[in-house]
């Protein structure tokens, strides 16, 4: 009955600069993140949500973050995730924002949002591609990421996850 | 009303101020240096004050009062008097009360 509870908030890393994408790690994103907790909320809301921290899941690929902090504080987590302005790596500093997309009680959960929401962007990118080529590949990724889940469901999750 | 030791200079109103936000913002970040803190009154020779805040944000208040330890490189300490929700209520301390 008593159990820590953890809370973990899917965010998404946007940046304009194209090298920062290869240089997103979970150290790094985690000291920014713990930065901008100490200026927003000071001393105290450092240490309480630094109790749990940790970053369980990146994709330096798509930019998706997925951090974990105490259910008691993470509304000053997710209240201090817009003041992250750059991130820092190698004596280099990249402008970037973080677009939170969802808090969710459990890896499971944010698992499922984050299948639903590659989907929505995978049909949003065909619309706005330019390029025929691009067409063609994005069109071939969103067939193969549908069929799959009629036949199998268990191959769904790796394939949505991959395709980008 | 809080009282503040000291060993050498006094602060005037506005530098006391500047302490009660800079403790707030060491302690509570710039969401508690944002906190709308109010000195309605101030001492400089005995070093006291009163000090109005909203009631959502004594706990933060007091705490990063008590620990504020330094003021220009001295060591100080705040101690706080009394708290009430009446201003009416400060003027009078009941606990030197000599019957």
């Amino acid at each position: 009955m008593v159990r820590f509870k953890n809370r973990y908030v899917l965010c998404e890393v946007v940046s304009e600069d194209p090298r920062c994408r290869q240089c997103i790690e979970d150290r790094a994103l985690g000291l920014a993140v713990r930065d901008a907790i100490a200026r927003v909320h000071g001393d105290y809301g450092l240490a309480c949500c630094s109790i749990s921290f940790t970053v369980k899941y990146l994709n330096a690929y798509t930019g998706t973050v997925l951090l974990r902090c105490r259910k008691d504080s993470y509304r000053l987590l997710c209240s201090a995730l817009p003041f992250v302005r750059y991130l820092e790596s190698r004596a280099q500093r990249y402008p970037c924002l973080l677009n939170t997309l969802h808090v969710g009680g459990t890896i499971r959960t944010c698992q499922k949002f984050l299948i639903q929401y590659n989907r929505t962007q995978l049909l949003r990118l065909l619309q706005n591609c330019t390029n025929e080529e691009e067409r063609q590949c994005i069109q071939k990724s969103l067939l193969s990421c549908s069929l799959t889940e009629e036949q199998s469901q268990s191959g769904d999750e790796e394939e949505d996850d991959g395709t980008e | 009303r809080r009282e503040l030791p000291d060993g050498g200079a006094r602060p005037n109103a506005a530098q006391f101020k500047q302490l009660v936000v800079t403790a707030l913002r060491e302690l509570h970040g710039e969401v508690g240096a944002a906190l709308p803190v109010d000195v309605l009154t101030y001492e400089e020779k005995t070093v006291s004050a009163i000090l109005r805040v909203i009631s959502s944000g004594l706990v933060k208040l007091w705490s990063a009062l008590t620990l504020l330890g330094f003021y220009q490189n001295r060591r100080c300490a705040f101690r706080v008097l009394q708290t009430s929700p009446f201003l009416l209520a400060l003027s009078g301390n009941s606990r030197e009360l000599v019957l």
